[in-house]
């Protein structure tokens, strides 16, 4: 590969963060209509720290819209039935990462095609191994679905779904792969802090804050592939957090 | 050229551009964080005018745990006499500030926060650091900022909770740190001094969580997580970087030696799918005795 890797990039952050803006606004409705959880619905916001804690506040809700904690919005297609927000959080989760695996699978067949042209290797590895670990992930949340009595999640999100399909087919090259799952992995990490303020059980706290780490890391690994800075944030944000 | 006389480049004009921006989004967030400190201190007299700074349950528990690895620990020194020396060895941890689990978490992250802000201030010293690659300088001065925000956030959650703020260093990791600044001899050095710090205090945060009480602090505690993983993550690719003789491929932006990284690069710097917490401090380490 000769080419800087930092070309124009095919989509924007922009075009990302409306789909999980629209999604965001359903772990909201999903939390304050919950009773599972007291603390919710009344801790403040932390002193000198950005992640909103109160699932009522506005900033919770993607970067580009502000959506009110009483307002209902996107398709619930991984709601738990009995409105348990643990089994929320659990089904969105491996929601997610069945996309991530999807969409890594994708980038995986389009650079074996040819399709992005010279890959480098560590940007192979990257993706073989990234790919895996959220298989491992999906299946640890799928484990506690069916450990709740659920059903295994074996699709994609399906409010993002459409937008990341969109996205992926304008990929040309090695840069534009990797913003697309810069993007899922920002949202992936995001949405694991933001749960965070509604999980209950101790076991999907832990799981979530475990992944959590390990998607950060797959962020500052890409962004410095994509020749910005690994840890650009003082506090993990919420902003790009999606939702059941 | 040796390994230590290897400059890698870097565009300082782009680099700072980031660091710019990080830090205007610092600002609007600290802008943010002091129009609700009102309302956390309110959140506070109400949390104590109600006696609600402890949570009984969760104290008890803690309580209750420790009570059980003492007795474990005195059967393995064997009977009255080591049931003796190891509750003394306890009695000091138990004199936590007020007992409160979150308040304990939150000193203790205090401690790691200050260890780390001390530790990167020394590496900033050192010749092989302060005149060596300028992307490493950046990242121990940013890194040392950040850290010290971090510190910032814990102790101002500790207050709010009605607890005593933590102004020591860690006290098992201290002496950890001042014995390894001798052996400190060249960049790579540093690099895992500093790894292993980002580790512990990713991997205490996380095994922090379950044990909140306190949403709040538990989510701030994930979000500073999620920014000290970041740090290790870094701290992984250079060392590794470091150790495979490529300095020069510690650049930002790398643009086109983005194809000369060794394969490795792509996953040395998460090696697990999950996060363990072997390396995680407990609740009471850094404590306010």
């Amino acid at each position: 590969m000769n080419e800087p890797i930092m070309t124009s990039p095919t989509l924007t952050r922009r075009h990302i963060l409306a789909g999980a803006a629209v999604i965001g606004a359903g772990l909201v409705a999903a939390a304050c209509g919950s009773d599972s959880n007291d603390a919710v619905a009344t801790s403040p916001s932390t002193g000198g720290s950005t992640p909103a804690t109160d699932p009522a506040a506005d900033t919770t809700v993607g970067a580009d819209t502000t959506v009110g904690a009483d307002t209902t919005v996107g398709a619930n297609t991984t709601v738990a039935p009995d409105g348990n927000v643990d089994l929320d959080v659990a089904m969105l989760a491996a929601s997610l990462e069945v996309l991530a695996v999807g969409t890594y699978a994708a980038a995986l067949d389009a650079a074996t095609a040819g399709a992005l042209g010279d890959v480098p290797p560590a940007v192979a590895e990257f993706v073989t191994v990234a790919m895996a670990q959220h298989q491992e992930q999906l299946d640890a949340w799928n484990g506690v679905i069916t450990g709740a009595g659920g059903d295994a999640v074996t699709e994609p999100n399906a409010t993002l779904k459409p937008t990341v399909d969109e996205a992926f087919a304008k990929v040309k090259d090695v840069a534009g792969a990797a913003e697309l799952a810069l993007m899922l992995e920002q949202i992936a990490a995001a949405t694991y802090l933001n749960a965070q303020n509604v999980l209950t059980d101790k076991d999907a706290i832990m799981l979530a804050g475990s992944i959590q780490i390990i998607d950060a890391q797959h962020v500052s690994i890409l962004l410095y592939v994509l020749g910005e800075y690994p840890v650009p944030d003082v506090f993990a944000k919420v902003d790009m957090a999606a939702a059941a | 050229m040796t390994v230590l006389h290897r400059r890698a480049r870097v565009d300082d004009r782009a680099f700072d551009l980031l660091i710019e921006e990080s830090q205007d989004l610092h600002t609007d967030a600290m802008a943010v964080a002091r129009t609700t400190l009102p309302d956390l201190t309110d959140f506070a007299a109400d949390r104590r005018r109600a006696g609600t700074t402890r949570d009984e349950l969760a104290t008890t528990a803690f309580q209750n745990s420790r009570q059980t690895l003492i007795r474990r620990l005195a059967l393995s020194v064997g009977g009255v006499l080591g049931a003796g020396v190891v509750t003394a060895a306890f009695a000091r941890s138990a004199a936590a500030a007020d007992g409160d689990i979150d308040v304990m978490q939150l000193q203790t992250a205090v401690s790691l926060e200050l260890l780390a802000v001390a530790t990167y201030g020394a590496a900033l010293t050192l010749p092989f650091i302060k005149d060596g690659n300028p992307v490493i300088v950046k990242f121990a001065e940013t890194t040392m900022a950040q850290h010290d925000e971090h510190r910032q956030a814990f102790s101002a959650q500790t207050k709010v909770l009605g607890g005593t703020d933590q102004t020591e260093t860690n006290p098992k990791y201290t002496p950890v740190v001042e014995a390894a600044k001798a052996t400190l001899l060249a960049p790579i050095d540093v690099v895992k001094l500093a790894a292993t710090l980002e580790q512990v205090a990713t991997e205490t945060y996380l095994a922090d969580l379950n044990r909140y009480t306190d949403v709040t602090s538990r989510v701030l505690m994930a979000s500073v997580m999620g920014v000290e993983c970041q740090h290790l993550a870094t701290l992984r690719a250079v060392g590794a970087l470091l150790d495979g003789g490529a300095p020069e491929l510690i650049a930002i932006p790398l643009g086109a030696d983005v194809a000369k990284l060794p394969a490795a690069a792509g996953s040395v710097a998460f090696p697990d799918a999950f996060e363990g917490v072997t390396m995680a401090s407990p609740p009471e380490e850094g404590a306010v005795k």
